[in-house]
C-alpha cells in the first residue's frame, strides 16, 4: 500500500488565491482539514488588484456553490464579454477579443481560414470581430446570457465577470469560515524544514504559533515565502514582457458597467479600464525603464478621472521552475507572476486548485505524481505566457522603441512555432493545457494584423462566391440579432430586481 | 516582427501529385486528396497488379467513420461492398495471465466526461473491501460487445447509450477498389505498371518515377504508399528507420481466412500466444485470422501450424507470410515526398492502428498541403504531428506486452522483464499509485482506453483519487448498481449484431 493519504492542508496567504483554495478543497475533499494563515494580500498581488475574471471563474463558482446572482446582487458584480484592444497595431482599427466563436467552420475549414482567404483574394471581408456575436454584443454594449444548447445561429460564447476584488475576497473569507476552514491571524515569520528530507515541517507565525500540515499551499503572492525557504528556482520572462509596474485605482461608477474591458497601447505599456456596478477600475501597466512612477501616475490621472497617490505594484514576470516541490505547492502570484493583460491571474489560480484536487498525491509525495502535476501546470502557464507575448510580438508600433524591441525579441520555441505556422497559412497548433481557444488566438493575431502569407487549400476549395456569401450572411445575421438585444444594463436590472422581490 | 516568413520566391508550385502504390493507403490518399482539394492539382496513382497488397482483413478505429463521411461515403453501401461488420472494441484474451479476458471498448466506463473518472469511485469501493461488480458492467461499450448486439449510439449526450463508439471490420482488399472507383470518378488517373527507377532533380527532389516500359511519371509532390518497401522515402531518399524492435520484437505474421465457426462478434479478438498474439476479425462472409510472432522465438512452420490449429473453421486460402519491423522513418515527409502508411512506419495491428495511421497522415497532409516543393513550415509541422501519433501508440502497444504475469515461454519472460521507455514507465507508475492516466491533448487513445488495459492486465492502483471519497459509500454502490441495471436493460433491447447487419448493410452476394 502506498503512503497515507493527505489529511491536512495549511494555506499560507489570505488573498483571493488562498481563500479560493480553502473553499474548493473543503468542498471537494470533505475529509481533509484546511487551515489558512490570513495574511492580507500584499500590494503587488495582481489577483487581489484586478477585478476582471475570465469565464472559467463562473465554472469555479458553480463547482463550489457560489450563486452568480448573489455575486451580482450582493457584491455588485457585472458581466464581461471580452476586451477591446486599442492602438496595438499601427493604423489598424481596434479589435475585440471576445470569449466565443468567431464564425463557424464550413467546407472542412475553420472560419478564420475563410476570412484569411477573403482578405488575401481582395474580397474585402468585414473586420474579423464582425463575425463574432460576443464581440459585436460587446461593441454594442448589449448582453444576454448564452442560450442553452450549442445550436445557436450566432455561435457559442461565454462571459466572465467583473467584481470588486476587496469585496470578493471578503465573501470568500466568510464562505471559508462557514465551510470549517481554520483561520490563523498574522503572517509566516519562519519556515521550518525537516533536515532529513527537506520537507516543510511547520510554519511559524508572528504570535509564536507553529502550524503543521501534510501539505502546504504557498499563496503568499510574489514573495513566495514558502518556496523561497525551499530554494525553488524562478524562471524570468522579462526579456519578452517589458511591463514591470502596475498602477491601479477605482472610481465610483458613472452609468452602466461596460461589458468589454478596454486596453489601449501606450508608448510605455498599456492603459486599462473596466468595472462593475460598484466602480470603474483604471490601471496603467508600464515599463519603469520608459517612464518614472510619478509621470506614470500623471499619465493615468490624465487619461481617467482617477485620483490616486498609491504607489504602483512592482512586477517581475515569470514562473517557478516547478510549482510543486516536496510537500509544498504554489498557486497564484506565488507560482506565476504576469501582467493582467488577458486577466489570466485568477484563471490560473482556479486551474491550479482543480489540478491539486485531481492529482493530490499521498504523503510520500512521490516523484512521478509531482512530475505529472508540474508537467501539466508548467505547460498551461507557458502557453498563457505565449499568448501574452503574442500580443507584443505581433503588435505594430514602429515609433515606440520599447515596442519595437519587443517585436524583435527571440521568442520561446512554442510561440515561435505557433506564429510561423500561423504566418504561413493561418494554421494554429493546439498545445497541451491550452487556456485560450483557437478562436481567441485567431482573434488577437488577425486583430493585430498578422495576415498569413497564403490561403489555406481547404478554404480555397470552396468557390469564392459561396464563401463570400456565407460570410456576408453570417455577419448580417449577427448584426441584425445583436441590434435586437437589450442593453447590458437591462440584464443586470433584471437580476437586481429579483433580489428586491 | 521577427519571424521567418520569407515569401516563396521560387514557389515551385504543386500542380502534379503522384501517389506511388495502390492498396489501402494509396487509394485512401488519392480519394481524399481529389475529394477535399478538388481542382488544386492533377493526381496520378501508379500501381501494379503484380504487387499484392498487405490488407488481410482490417479492423479499424472509430476515426474511419469521419474519414468516410468527409468523402461522402454512404455507410451501408460501404459495409455491403467491403463485407464489413461493426466493431465496438477489442477483446484481449490471455494477456495479463492465461485465462484472462477483457474488452478495450470504444467508449467510457460510466457516463464519462465527469471531473472524477468513474473508475475512481469503483477503486474506492474495492479498496474499502466493499463488494462491487466488475467495472465492465458500467461500460455500455463492453456490455454491448459481450452481448454480441449492435445498434447505433444515441445522439443525446445525456443518454448512457451515447457513451460508446464503433468502427468497422472489413475486407481491405475490397476497400481499396471501392475507393478507387470513387477517386477515379472524381478525377484521379490510374497508371498500371511496375516502377523500375526514380529520377531526381538537381536540387535532390524527386522529379519522376520510371515505369517498366520506360515512360516517366513526373510530379511535383510524391506520396509514397509503396508499403513496407518504402520505395521513395526509404530506398530513394534514404530516410533512416528508427527501430523499435527492442520493445516490440514481433517481426512476422502468418495470416489465413477461415469459415466463421462461431458468432460474428461486434469486436476484434487479440489472443496472446506463446510467441506473440493471434487476431480474429469476423467479417460478413468469413473470419480473418493471423499470428503475429517473434521470429527469434518461433519458426515460420511452427507459427503456421499453431495458427491452423487455433482457427475456428475450415481455412479458405493458403496461409500468407508477412515480414516487418516495428518502428518508423525518422521523418515521414522529406523533400517533396510524403510517406503514408507502411512506407512511413509500422506498428503491429494489436490496437487496429494501421488504417488510423494512414488516415492521420492523409488528414495532416490535407491540412498542411504545401504550395510549393520547399514548404518547410508545412513539412516540419506534418512530421511533428505524425511522430507524436507513432510515439504515443508505441507506448500503448508496449504496455500490452509488459503488463503481464505470464512466464510460460521465453517470449513472455522477455516481455515481462524488459526495460520499457521512460515515457511508459512513468505512465504505469502513475496509474499504480492512484489510478491516474497521464493526460494528453492529442493522441488517439484516451483515458478509458488506458484504464481498460491497465485494469484488464492487472495493473491495479494502490490508492485512489480523494475526490471520489466525497459521496457516501452507499450512494456510490447504489449508483453503480443502477447504472449497471440500466445498461443491462438497454443492451437486452438491442438487436443482435448479425440481425442488424442483415437488416441494414448485408453484402449483396455470398462469396
Amino acid at each position: 500500500m502506498s503512503a497515507r493519504p493527505i489529511a491536512s492542508v495549511a494555506i499560507a496567504g489570505g488573498g483571493i488565491a488562498g481563500y479560493a483554495a480553502a473553499v474548493a478543497l473543503r468542498k471537494r475533499m470533505p475529509k481533509v482539514t484546511v487551515s489558512i494563515i490570513d495574511t492580507p494580500p500584499p500590494a503587488d498581488s495582481m489577483i487581489d488588484a484586478v477585478g476582471a475574471m475570465l469565464p472559467s471563474a463562473r465554472g469555479f463558482h458553480g463547482d463550489v456553490g457560489i450563486p452568480e446572482v448573489e455575486l451580482i446582487q450582493k457584491l455588485g458584480a457585472s458581466m464581461r464579454l471580452g476586451t477591446q484592444f486599442v492602438g496595438w497595431a499601427d493604423r489598424r482599427a481596434d479589435y475585440v477579443h471576445a470569449y466565443g466563436d468567431y464564425g463557424q467552420p464550413f467546407g472542412g475549414a475553420s472560419f478564420h481560414l475563410h476570412w484569411v482567404r477573403a482578405m488575401l483574394q481582395g474580397m474585402a471581408p468585414a473586420p474579423f470581430d464582425a463575425y463574432s456575436a460576443a464581440a459585436m454584443m460587446g461593441r454594442g454594449g448589449r448582453f444576454v446570457p448564452p442560450p442553452d444548447g450549442d445550436q445557436h445561429p450566432l455561435g457559442g460564447y461565454e462571459y466572465g465577470l467583473h467584481i470588486d476584488p476587496i469585496r470578493y475576497r471578503g465573501m470568500l473569507r466568510g464562505y471559508a469560515a462557514h465551510l470549517g476552514v481554520s483561520r490563523y491571524d498574522g503572517s509566516v515569520v519562519a519556515v521550518h524544514l525537516d533536515p532529513a528530507d527537506g520537507r516543510i515541517s511547520g510554519v511559524a507565525l508572528a504570535d509564536g504559533t507553529t502550524l503543521s500540515a501534510d501539505l502546504y499551499i504557498d499563496a503568499t503572492g510574489p514573495a513566495r515565502t514558502l518556496h523561497r525557504a525551499l530554494g525553488t528556482g524562478f524562471e524570468e520572462w522579462s526579456r519578452w514582457l517589458f511591463v514591470d509596474r502596475f498602477l491601479v485605482g477605482t472610481v465610483p461608477p458613472t452609468g452602466e458597467p461596460p461589458v468589454l474591458d478596454r486596453i489601449a497601447a501606450h508608448p510605455a505599456g498599456w492603459l486599462w479600464s473596466g468595472g462593475s456596478l460598484t466602480g470603474m477600475q483604471h490601471g496603467f501597466a508600464y515599463a519603469s525603464a520608459a517612464v518614472g512612477d510619478g509621470k506614470a501616475a500623471r499619465i493615468l490621472r490624465g487619461a481617467t478621472t482617477l485620483d490616486t497617490d498609491a504607489p504602483p505594484a512592482t512586477l517581475a514576470p515569470g514562473r517557478l521552475v516547478d510549482p510543486w516541490v516536496r510537500n509544498c505547492v504554489a498557486i497564484g502570484d506565488a507560482a506565476v507572476t504576469c501582467e493582467p493583460l488577458e486577466f489570466t491571474g485568477l484563471h490560473l489560480v482556479h486551474s491550479a486548485i482543480d489540478r491539486i484536487a485531481a492529482k493530490l498525491p499521498g504523503t510520500d509525495f512521490s516523484r512521478v505524481e509531482l512530475w505529472d502535476y508540474n508537467r501539466e501546470a508548467n505547460a498551461e502557464v507557458d502557453r498563457v505566457r505565449d499568448f501574452l507575448i503574442a500580443h507584443y510580438a505581433t503588435a505594430a508600433r514602429p515609433n515606440d522603441p520599447l515596442w519595437r524591441a519587443a517585436a524583435l525579441a527571440a521568442l520561446p520555441d512554442s510561440l515561435s512555432h505557433t506564429l510561423s505556422l500561423f504566418a504561413e497559412r493561418g494554421r494554429l497548433p493546439v498545445y497541451e493545457e491550452e487556456t485560450f481557444s483557437r478562436h481567441s488566438w485567431a482573434a488577437i493575431l488577425l486583430g493585430q494584423g498578422l495576415i498569413p502569407r497564403r490561403a489555406d487549400g481547404l478554404a480555397v476549395a470552396v468557390p469564392a462566391q459561396h464563401a463570400g456569401a456565407a460570410m456576408t450572411r453570417l455577419r448580417d445575421q449577427i448584426a441584425a440579432a445583436v441590434a435586437q438585444l437589450p442593453p447590458s444594463g437591462a440584464y443586470l436590472r433584471h437580476i437586481l430586481d429579483g433580489a428586491r422581490r | 516582427m521577427g519571424l521567418a516568413t520569407k515569401a516563396n520566391a521560387e514557389a515551385k508550385p504543386i500542380s502534379k501529385v503522384v501517389v506511388v502504390g495502390g492498396g489501402t493507403a494509396g487509394w485512401m490518399a488519392a480519394a481524399a486528396l481529389v475529394s477535399l482539394l478538388p481542382g488544386a492539382f492533377t493526381l496520378t496513382l501508379v500501381e501494379s497488379e503484380a504487387i499484392g497488397i498487405v490488407g488481410v482483413g482490417e479492423a479499424t478505429l472509430p476515426h474511419i467513420r469521419a474519414f468516410n463521411e468527409r468523402l461522402g461515403i454512404d455507410e451501408a453501401e460501404f459495409m455491403s461492398a467491403t463485407r464489413g461488420t461493426f466493431k465496438l472494441g477489442i477483446e484481449f484474451a490471455d494477456w495479463g495471465a492465461i485465462g484472462d479476458s477483457y474488452i478495450h471498448p470504444f467508449g467510457t466506463f460510466g457516463h464519462g466526461g465527469a471531473d472524477v473518472n468513474f473508475h475512481q469511485y469503483w477503486l474506492r469501493l474495492k479498496q474499502a473491501a466493499i463488494p462491487v461488480p466488475k467495472l465492465d458492467t458500467v461500460s455500455m461499450g463492453v456490455m454491448v460487445a459481450r452481448g454480441s448486439r449492435f445498434s447505433r449510439p444515441d445522439s443525446d449526450p445525456q443518454s448512457i447509450a451515447s457513451t460508446f463508439g464503433y468502427a468497422y471490420q472489413f475486407d481491405a482488399t475490397l476497400y481499396a477498389p471501392f475507393l478507387r472507383s470513387l477517386a477515379e470518378r472524381r478525377g484521379a488517373t490510374r497508371i498500371e505498371g511496375k516502377i523500375v527507377g526514380v529520377e531526381r532533380l538537381a536540387d535532390g527532389d524527386i522529379r519522376a518515377v520510371v515505369m517498366e516500359d520506360g515512360t516517366l511519371v513526373e510530379g511535383d509532390l510524391f506520396i509514397d504508399c509503396s508499403g513496407f518497401r518504402s520505395l521513395l522515402l526509404g530506398e530513394t531518399l534514404d530516410e533512416p528507420f528508427e527501430d523499435w524492435s527492442q520493445w516490440l520484437p514481433c517481426d512476422r505474421a502468418v495470416a489465413v481466412p477461415c469459415r466463421t465457426g462461431g458468432e460474428i462478434t461486434p469486436y476484434t479478438s487479440a489472443i496472446a500466444m506463446p510467441a506473440g498474439w493471434r487476431w480474429r476479425i469476423p467479417l460478413q462472409h468469413r473470419t480473418g485470422n493471423g499470428y503475429v510472432y517473434s521470429s527469434a522465438h518461433l519458426s515460420d512452420d511452427e507459427a503456421r501450424r499453431a495458427l491452423l490449429a487455433a482457427i475456428e473453421g475450415e481455412p479458405l486460402a493458403e496461409p500468407r507470410m508477412l515480414r516487418f519491423k516495428a518502428g518508423r522513418r525518422r521523418r515521414s515527409w522529406v523533400r517533396n515526398c510524403i510517406g503514408i502508411g507502411l512506407a512511413s512506419g509500422f506498428l503491429e495491428p494489436l490496437e487496429s492502428t494501421s488504417i488510423y495511421l494512414v488516415q492521420a497522415g492523409i488528414t495532416a497532409l490535407v491540412e498542411l498541403f504545401p504550395d510549393g516543393r520547399d514548404s518547410r513550415v508545412d513539412r516540419d509541422e506534418f512530421n511533428r504531428l505524425i511522430d507524436m501519433e507513432y510515439d504515443r501508440i508505441r507506448d500503448f502497444l508496449i504496455l500490452h506486452y509488459h503488463a503481464t504475469t505470464r512466464s510460460d515461454s521465453p517470449f513472455w519472460d522477455q516481455m515481462r522483464t524488459m526495460t520499457v521507455p521512460e515515457t511508459l514507465a512513468e505512465k504505469m507508475e502513475l496509474f499504480r499509485r492512484r489510478g491516474r492516466v497521464v493526460k494528453y491533448r492529442e493522441g488517439v487513445f484516451l483515458d478509458a482506453s488506458w484504464v481498460a488495459v491497465y485494469l484488464g492486465q492487472g495493473v491495479i492502483p494502490e490508492g485512489h483519487d480523494l475526490r471520489a471519497d466525497a459521496p457516501p459509500a452507499e450512494a456510490v454502490v447504489r449508483a453503480i448498481d443502477s447504472l449497471a441495471h440500466e445498461i443491462d436493460t438497454r443492451v437486452n433491447a438491442m438487436p443482435s449484431h448479425a440481425d442488424y447487419i442483415a437488416r441494414h448493410c448485408a453484402m449483396r452476394d455470398a462469396a
